[in-house]
């Protein structure tokens, strides 16, 4: 890891990342009402998936801001600590998720060499996230009880929620948080600087 | 002797440790223990409330009783027909899928979720947290910059929530509809706390705080034997438990 954290760095990352977790809180009484409607049809597990790329956002918003080796693993790492110290019912096994989820979502990157930092990359790190959080999901959750076509919708809806929250939301929201001035310091503000000057 | 008193670092590498060993085995009834002795612990040996105990547990049995049905319906090697049961009544399927086993597989997986609360929930309840960050720099070795980074943003966290309905306020007096679901005040808010978090981080350095250099501490968690005692205490106990119970 060559990016060396300034203060400022981790503070900017926690302090988007407390949002996430509030907005992941909404979004699980969201889950509650889906929950609802699938439990008649034996799958309210699902109902949970739909929202499952808010999981992903604080590591996927770290690597597309920062766009330096480890700072997607970091970021979500943070996130995780913060997670569990608001009181998230799973404890420290929050930040053992949240190693998953980071490596997950840095991989693609890593293997790009952090050259690219595009809607194409992010949708693939969104999808080997949501494959490698279902594989960890098998290990320590149980899942591998499952029946195999139940699995593979969950691994659908997963893939599919990823997309549209970190491949488009969270890209979105970083890109326009640069337009507004406030990541100047970061590789992406620089970015949209060199943008506007063309 | 509380739990409090435990070495967070400690605490929470046992209960890791608890989960992996819990992940590979698939007995109900260890599954069962694991969650009553927590929440037994948990009354006992710690100051959780017990209303701030059950709030937290709501969502996790919610989301045990969705795994429960899942696992009733679709279990993997199902022994009843899926299909054939939709046009039976509910009781005929109670009893059918009682019979099947498919209802020890739903047990499985709601049992185990709730093992793992358990165990989460002692820990996040009986922790303080600055307590526990400052032993993640002291056993874990987190970097001090890490480790006051989140201190401070956590406690930005108030000031975020206020500066959220100051936002909301805003927006109404210029006359611009704000529902619950609107993102604007969202984004506002954001763009006002990051820019507070470059302050602060701007503010801590001005009086002299720098990640790197040599420094002195408050209070430094240590490791007691019975941190040791405790920890091992519970990993035999689930190890035990793994070797003797049978279902």
């Amino acid at each position: 890891m060559d990016f060396q954290w300034k203060l400022k760095d981790i503070l900017m990352i926690a302090v988007c990342a407390i949002l996430f977790g509030i907005i992941f809180l909404g979004c699980t009484y969201a889950g509650g009402i889906l929950y609802g409607i699938l439990t008649p049809v034996g799958m309210p597990s699902l109902g949970y998936e739909p929202f499952y790329g808010v999981y992903f956002m604080a590591g996927a918003f770290g690597i597309y801001v920062m766009r330096k080796p480890g700072t997607g693993i970091v970021a979500e790492m943070l996130a995780a600590i913060i997670e569990c110290l608001l009181g998230n019912y799973f404890g420290p096994i929050i930040i053992l998720s949240g190693l998953v989820q980071g490596v997950g979502f840095e991989l693609i990157f890593a293997l790009k060499k952090y050259k690219k930092f595009d809607t194409a990359t992010m949708v693939e790190g969104a999808v080997i996230c949501s494959i490698l959080t279902l594989i960890y999901n098998l290990i320590i959750s149980g899942y591998n009880l499952i029946a195999v076509p139940v699995l593979a919708l969950m691994l659908v809806v997963r893939i599919i929620s990823a997309i549209v929250i970190d491949g488009f939301v969270t890209r979105i929201l970083a890109d326009r948080l640069a337009k507004a001035g406030v990541l100047k310091g970061y590789a992406i503000g620089q970015d949209t600087a060199q943008d506007l000057e063309d | 002797m509380k739990l409090e008193k435990l070495n967070p670092s400690v605490k929470m590498i046992t209960v890791l440790v608890c989960v992996i060993l819990l992940s590979v085995q698939y007995l109900v009834s260890l599954n069962v223990t694991v969650f009553l002795v927590s929440l037994f612990l948990l009354t006992f040996f710690s100051n959780a409330r017990m209303k701030q105990v059950l709030t937290i547990l709501i969502p996790a049995f919610i989301a045990a009783f969705g795994l429960f049905v899942t696992g009733l319906y679709y279990a993997r090697g199902s022994s009843i027909n899926v299909t054939e049961l939709e046009s039976l009544s509910a009781v005929p399927y109670a009893v059918r899928a009682a019979m099947s086993t498919n209802l020890y597989t739903a047990m499985q997986l709601s049992t185990r979720l709730l093992a793992y609360a358990g165990l989460g929930i002692l820990f996040a309840l009986s922790t303080d947290g600055e307590f526990f960050i400052s032993s993640l720099m002291h056993q874990c070795h987190l970097p001090p910059r890490f480790a006051y980074g989140i201190l401070a943003a956590i406690h930005l966290m108030p000031t975020m929530t206020r500066e959220f309905s100051n936002v909301k306020l805003a927006f109404r007096t210029r006359g611009m509809r704000v529902h619950w679901y609107s993102l604007k005040p969202i984004f506002t808010m954001l763009v006002n706390s990051i820019r507070w978090s470059e302050s602060v981080a701007m503010a801590m350095e001005s009086k002299g705080f720098c990640g790197d250099a040599e420094r002195t501490y408050y209070s430094v968690p240590k490791i007691h034997w019975y941190d040791l005692a405790c920890s091992l205490g519970s990993i035999g106990a689930i190890v035990t438990g793994m070797l003797l119970l049978r279902y």
